[in-house]
């Protein structure tokens, strides 16, 4: 074989193993954003639901349930942040949790106290959707 | 963002916004001079090129009208005003320098003054 020819068929199959490479690496990384933007959407529909269950006006408030639903939202948060496989994510998911802590405290005074108000529920879904929306950048 | 500096409140049309006639209606004194900066601040951030500003002050003018209409109660307006507040610092502290000191004016300083107002408002 022509030495110039190898050459140029070396070249040629460190040009395509590369190629396989970078496409098959961005195709690994748009398949595990999906799953991380999958992964923030449930926690959304999460807290929206908890939102939902307890800021009703007038309903008595169940201290046990209320916990057993922050519990669980503890854990879903916690098994999200050392889930995610981009770092860079992580800091987005505990901004998150801490709106989801900061939602419980609000709700567990407000409902405690029987003093949920009319428009606090879709005040706080607004402010929910609205963080959920930056955190997954639209 | 507009250029900084002080700019008479441009009212849209001849009618007054549901805030506008609720805060017309606080007379009290020490809250006169926090009343015509909150108003002449949120005037300025409805009509700031940047849209999360223009949301900003949105939300908190739909919000000071439920607190007056008691659809929700001062906890619940505090409680808003802080995510808002939590939301914003991550966007003032991204501005550039010489844009920050305008963003935060017309954005945490708002929902700081609106705090004050708010009591006069319930």
């Amino acid at each position: 074989m022509n030495p110039n020819t190898a050459k140029n068929l070396i070249a040629r199959n460190v040009f395509l193993c590369a190629a396989a490479i970078a496409i098959t690496s961005c195709g690994t990384a748009t398949f595990s954003k999906t799953g991380s933007d999958a992964q923030i959407e449930s926690l959304r529909n999460f807290e929206l639901a908890f939102i939902d269950e307890f800021a009703v006006p007038g309903k008595r408030f169940n201290a046990a349930a209320f916990d057993a639903k922050v519990n669980q939202g503890n854990a879903k948060f916690q098994q999200a942040i050392a889930d995610e496989k981009f770092t860079a994510r992580r800091p987005v998911l505990v901004d998150l949790k801490g709106q989801f802590d900061a939602d419980a405290t609000h709700l567990r005074s407000k409902a405690s106290r029987g003093k949920v108000t009319p428009g606090l529920a879709t005040e706080m879904k607004k402010d929910v959707n609205k963080i959920y929306d930056h955190a997954l950048g639209r | 963002m507009p250029s900084a500096g002080k700019r008479k409140r441009k009212k849209s049309s001849g009618k007054k916004s549901a805030l506008d006639s609720a805060l017309d209606q606080v007379t009290d004194e020490s809250l006169a001079a926090s009343k015509e900066e909150f108003q002449d601040l949120l005037a300025q951030a409805k009509v700031d090129t940047s849209e999360l500003i223009r949301q900003n002050a949105q939300e908190l003018e739909e919000r000071l009208v439920l607190l007056k209409k008691r659809k929700i109660d001062k906890e619940d307006f505090d409680f808003f005003v802080e995510n808002q507040k939590r939301d914003l610092r991550v966007f003032v502290d991204s501005q550039p320098a010489q844009s920050q000191e305008r963003a935060e004016k017309l954005t945490l300083h708002v929902l700081e003054i609106a705090a004050r107002v708010a009591i006069a408002l319930i």
